[in-house]
């Protein structure tokens, strides 16, 4: 919790403030905080991880690496081969392993005591990671198809009366080129943010009760909130990793949208 | 208590895309479970339409929270 | 909402992104991309591919040990048949050498048994014949005395003996000879 939140007499629930802590340092405009620092921590956590369990490329494999596989192959043959298709998922295989594992290991910082940020609720970081992935599939369905029967495709739904077009070009444009790359990032962002804000909520009651309120009905009712607080927790961590599924998934599937031959 | 008739809104908001996502799941599960070698086909299908129905909800919160 | 519009001076809105945050991002997860690309991805594949063929070259190998022992047995069957036709054809062989020696053995028998038969037969019959030349002599002296002993003293003379003996035993002879004859 934020040392700077006091429990005043009468309850404040936490505001969407205070999700951000102070910087560690400025330098200019730069503000290196908490959440900067647990991005490049990310990346060292798991090039290290992973770069350590396969050190030694073993045919039978060891328990580290053996796990590092089940991460990998999760990604590879689940995400990789059966969405995008066994004929072109290789080029994709490094694109979806560092959305997988970045967005997995970010969002669970979010549920790891003294950390316990996880850094994708703040919405810079989702957007940029939407961003890429917007970059890549669209580019990847041009360059397959050509800018214009690329955009037939994503616009022009086939087999519908040709009327119809009038209403679907706007709409489909709208659906597929714009609020598909704001949902992608904002799914992530929301769920993060919310998750913390439902925790950091959750342990102002406790604390509120317990120190404000006190008396038998005051930690009876700081017991509740702890229940309460372990509950959203829990949901919290299962939340962080099927997130992570998700945003990868769904660019699996906007790439292989893209890449479909066809109309 | 501030902001709050905002964020009743996404909770009302909120109801149409549960509704949508839990229709979509289960007739992908029904799908699945009638003709389980369909579901490599279906699935990419359902995350589409999943994301569709789900941006909904997430405009909700956008617009909640500006 | 107001107080927080008022407040958005200070405090943005949960929605503003920081622009260096966005770039921290950006850069930590170009480095992440990066190493994945250069470094993790290609080391799990290798070893996927390295697992894949060593699973492909343990069913050739099997397959050619298979193959192998195949090869083995049906020599072996093979050698084990001719063995077997080789055995059979010196049974037979040596059932038809045993029937030769066999003949040859009967015949020799019965050669020899002829032979023996005869040579008995021409003892049989010289003993005979020498039976027949003894009992002569000694059923003419038998007879002799005999008849001395019947006439007396005046046979004595062996000549006339001899030549009444003779004598009687051609007629016995030619009475033989006769009856014979006859039958």
């Amino acid at each position: 919790m934020n040392p700077a939140l006091r429990i005043p007499a009468e309850f404040v629930a936490p505001s969407t403030e205070d999700a951000h802590l102070p910087p560690f340092f400025e330098l200019g405009s730069l503000a290196f905080g908490k959440q900067s620092l647990l991005i490049l921590l990310s990346v060292v956590l798991i090039a290290g991880f992973f770069m350590f369990v396969i050190r030694r490329r073993a045919m039978v494999p060891s328990k580290g690496q053996y796990v590092g596989e089940m991460g990998y192959g999760l990604v590879r043959n689940h995400l990789g081969r059966d969405i995008i298709g066994e004929k072109d998922f290789r080029p994709y295989v490094p694109l979806l392993f560092s959305f997988f594992f970045f967005i997995l290991v970010n969002n669970l910082f979010g549920s790891i005591p003294l950390l316990q940020l996880p850094t994708l609720s703040h919405p810079g970081s989702a957007y940029v990671l939407a961003a890429i992935a917007y970059v890549v599939w669209v580019g990847v369905g041009i360059k397959r198809h050509g800018l214009g029967h690329f955009m037939v495709k994503m616009t022009m739904p086939p087999d519908v009366p040709k009327v119809l077009y009038v209403i679907l070009i706007p709409l489909e444009f709208l659906s597929n080129m714009i609020i598909r790359p704001v949902t992608h990032a904002l799914r992530v962002f929301a769920t993060m943010f919310a998750g913390h804000m439902a925790i950091m909520v959750a342990a102002a009651f406790m604390a509120y009760l317990a120190t404000e309120v006190g008396g038998v009905l005051g930690i009876a009712g700081s017991a509740f909130g702890l229940v309460l607080g372990l509950f959203i927790y829990f949901l919290e961590v299962l939340i962080q990793i099927l997130q992570a599924y998700i945003f990868t998934l769904l660019f699996a599937v906007y790439v292989q949208g893209a890449l479909q031959e066809g109309h | 208590m501030e902001g709050s008739l905002s964020v009743i809104g996404y909770g009302l908001a909120a109801i149409g895309g549960g509704i949508g996502v839990g229709l979509i799941f289960a007739a992908y599960m029904q799908s699945v479970a009638r003709q389980p070698e369909s579901q490599r086909v279906i699935q990419p299908m359902l995350f589409m339409g999943f994301a569709v129905v789900e941006a909904l909800a997430i405009l909700g919160f956008v617009l909640a929270l500006l | 909402m107001n107080a927080l519009v008022l407040a958005a001076e200070e405090a943005k809105s949960p929605l503003f992104p920081d622009g260096w945050e966005m770039l921290i991002t950006f850069i930590g997860f170009v480095i992440l991309l990066f190493i994945a690309f250069k470094f993790i991805v290609p080391a799990f594949e290798k070893v996927y591919k390295d697992r894949a063929d060593a699973i492909e070259g343990g069913l050739a190998k099997a397959k050619a040990a298979q193959a192998e022992a195949k090869a083995a047995r049906d020599e072996y069957n093979q050698q084990l048949e001719s063995a077997r036709l080789e055995a059979q054809k010196i049974r037979e062989e040596a059932r038809s050498e045993g029937e030769k020696i066999l003949a040859d053995f009967k015949d020799r028998a019965n050669l020899e048994s002829a032979r023996i038969t005869e040579n008995a037969h021409k003892a049989i019959e010289a003993e005979r014949a020498a039976a027949v030349v003894s009992l002569r002599d000694e059923v003419g002296t038998l007879a002799t005395q005999l008849a001395s002993k019947i006439v007396g003293e005046s046979l004595n003379d062996d000549d006339r003996a001899n030549r009444v003996v003779d004598r009687f035993l051609a007629d016995l002879d030619a009475e033989q000879g006769r009856t014979g004859a006859a039958r």
